[in-house]
């Protein structure tokens, strides 16, 4: 038993290793920068990591709350803002990929709102939906966009053979929806999930930057630039790009369970 | 049935598409009685209509004229009483070996027990035992294809209609495949329109060669063929009536210059 690590092992390790030596690059290259430019706006990895730590541990004199609670209050209008553009995107989605007149009368509705950033949304959603609801919006709209398109997209690139297999095997039009479309369409639902999720994710803490009350992590940030402390400020940048990974790992693992279950590995 | 009932009745059979303001005639002027557990080849050049044929039969496409009975019973539309086999396969990727062959049987709603039943009779006719439960990328090209084969069967259909379903296969499979399909249509007696380009495939596998004009694609002559299988394609008649079939074909292809 000589060959401890197999070759998928081996590929494993050297990939890991490399990610920590990218870590450790950036960090030390941060840590230069802010040595050489010593200023009270930019501090070092060291102060950043004892403000992220105490960020957790004490609720900040400002909001009175954690760090938990701040990331809390951003995740729940995360996850509402992204199940109600999937709750929505997915059925009207399935319906313009699948009707002429669906997609006649969908498109122009499309056009006109898909060009405006969901952030210039902000505002208009504080006003008329309130602290909680207002930032939830904008993740909404980020979210719903890329789910829609690429679902439509999906039903338009069913492969026409399946179809005619489908057809010549007795099936009528709702089983050719619920046993071919549908099923041919989820790699392509998955693709906008993950991509929904980036943008949501990017929606939400400029919007609670905008709204600027009601707490979340964007509002965190934006009040420790407001009163100078940019140690704690950085920390809450930290936190965001922690859980951005998080999203993306986790999207891209339901992309590969789908398309495993999909039989196309 | 006493095996000259006629299952399958082509009667004047025209089929033309709509191309912008012009139309193109794909078939005309074609009848032609398949009786019951024939094997019948459709030949003829790429683009005489072949494929159209078969999809006017398996009523995935509307004919333009004449008319189509399936056991006296004129075809409207796509049913499972027709099963059919695809050059491409056209298999659901996320589905199984058997969820693929149980497609049918599924939606027809048959309950559980039964369907397995069914599909473990087919799974051991085209001789995949051991993969019901891989998908198809796992499988090759031939593997694919007795998958192809076994789904339609599964339905029980009047007959089985075949688009050069060997034609995405390297040439060794390919003969192995005719072998296979002669043995499984012997076991099930099935009816068999099987279409090809190839002539020797044609003469290996059919009881009557039908071949077929360039476009418009009609009837331009039928060779029967009643010999004893395995055919043995070194034998002298085999080549004779191979280049006759050839012949044919080439006149097919000089008088549509
Ligand atoms: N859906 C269609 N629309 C228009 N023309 C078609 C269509 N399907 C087939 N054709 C035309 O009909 C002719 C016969 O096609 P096909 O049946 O596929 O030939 P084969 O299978 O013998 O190669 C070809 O000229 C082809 O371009
Ligand atoms: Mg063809």
């Amino acid at each position: 038993m000589r060959a401890v690590f197999g070759d998928s092992e081996r590929k494993l390790l050297k990939s890991v290793i490399i990610i920590v030596i990218s870590l450790v690059v950036f960090v030390l290259i941060w840590w230069a920068l802010s040595a050489a430019f010593p200023s009270e706006y930019f501090p070092t990895p060291y102060d950043v990591g004892v403000a992220f730590i105490d960020s957790f541990q004490n609720p900040d004199p400002n909001t009175g709350v954690t760090m938990w609670q701040h990331m809390s209050q951003s995740l729940v209008r995360f996850i509402w803002g992204f199940a109600l553009a999937l709750a929505l995107a997915l059925p009207i989605g399935l319906l313009m990929g699948f009707s002429n007149v669906a997609e006649s009368f969908g498109k122009p509705i499309v056009e006109i709102i898909r060009p405006i950033p969901p952030i210039a949304w902000a505002p208009f959603f504080f006003i008329v939906a309130g602290l909680f609801w207002g930032p939830v919006m904008p993740v909404f709209l980020g979210a719903f966009f890329p789910i829609l398109s690429n679902v439509v997209f999906g039903v338009k690139s069913v492969d026409p053979l399946l179809l005619d297999a489908a057809r010549t095997q007795g099936a009528g039009k709702p089983t050719l929806f619920t046993k071919v479309i549908l099923p041919s369409t989820i790699p392509y639902l998955m693709t906008g999930i993950r991509i929904g999720l980036g943008i949501g994710w990017m929606c939400i803490v400029a919007a609670e930057m905008i709204v600027a009350i009601g707490g979340g992590v964007g509002l965190y940030i934006r009040t420790m630039a407001d009163v100078g402390r940019y140690d704690y400020m950085f920390a809450g940048m930290v936190v965001i790009a922690i859980l951005g990974i998080l999203t993306t790992e986790l999207s891209g693992y339901i992309e590969r369970r789908a398309s495993k279950w999909m039989g196309m590995k | 049935m006493d095996g000259n009932e006629v299952v399958l009745s082509i009667r004047d059979l025209h089929k033309s598409f709509k191309k912008d303001d012009s139309e193109l005639v794909a078939i005309e002027d074609f009848s032609l009685d398949i009786k019951d557990g024939e094997f019948v080849c459709v030949l003829g050049p790429s683009g005489c209509g072949k494929t159209t044929l078969l999809r006017i039969i398996a009523g995935l496409e509307k004919l333009t004229g004449g008319k189509i009975l399936l056991n006296n019973k004129e075809i409207t539309g796509p049913g499972s009483d027709r099963g059919m086999v695809f050059q491409e396969f056209g298999l659901f990727p996320w589905r199984t070996v058997r969820k693929n062959i149980e497609f049918g049987l599924e939606i027809r709603k048959m309950p559980k027990e039964e369907r397995r039943k069914i599909s473990d009779k087919y799974i051991e006719l085209v001789g995949l035992e051991g993969f019901e439960t891989s998908h198809p990328y796992e499988l090759s090209g031939g593997m694919k294809q007795r998958v192809g084969i076994a789904r339609a069967l599964a339905n029980d259909p009047a007959i089985l209609l075949m688009d050069e379903p060997f034609g995405a296969l390297d040439a060794q499979t390919r003969n192995l495949m005719q072998k296979e399909l002669l043995r499984i249509w012997s076991e099930t007696k099935k009816t068999v329109v099987f279409i090809t380009h190839s002539v020797d495939e044609a003469v290996y596998v059919a009881d009557r060669v039908v071949v077929m004009s360039a476009r418009p694609g009609k009837i331009r002559y039928i060779f029967n063929v009643e010999w004893e299988r395995p055919r043995d394609r070194a034998s002298v008649e085999f080549a004779s009536l191979r280049k006759k079939i050839l012949a044919e074909l080439e006149k097919e292809a000089v008088t549509n210059r």
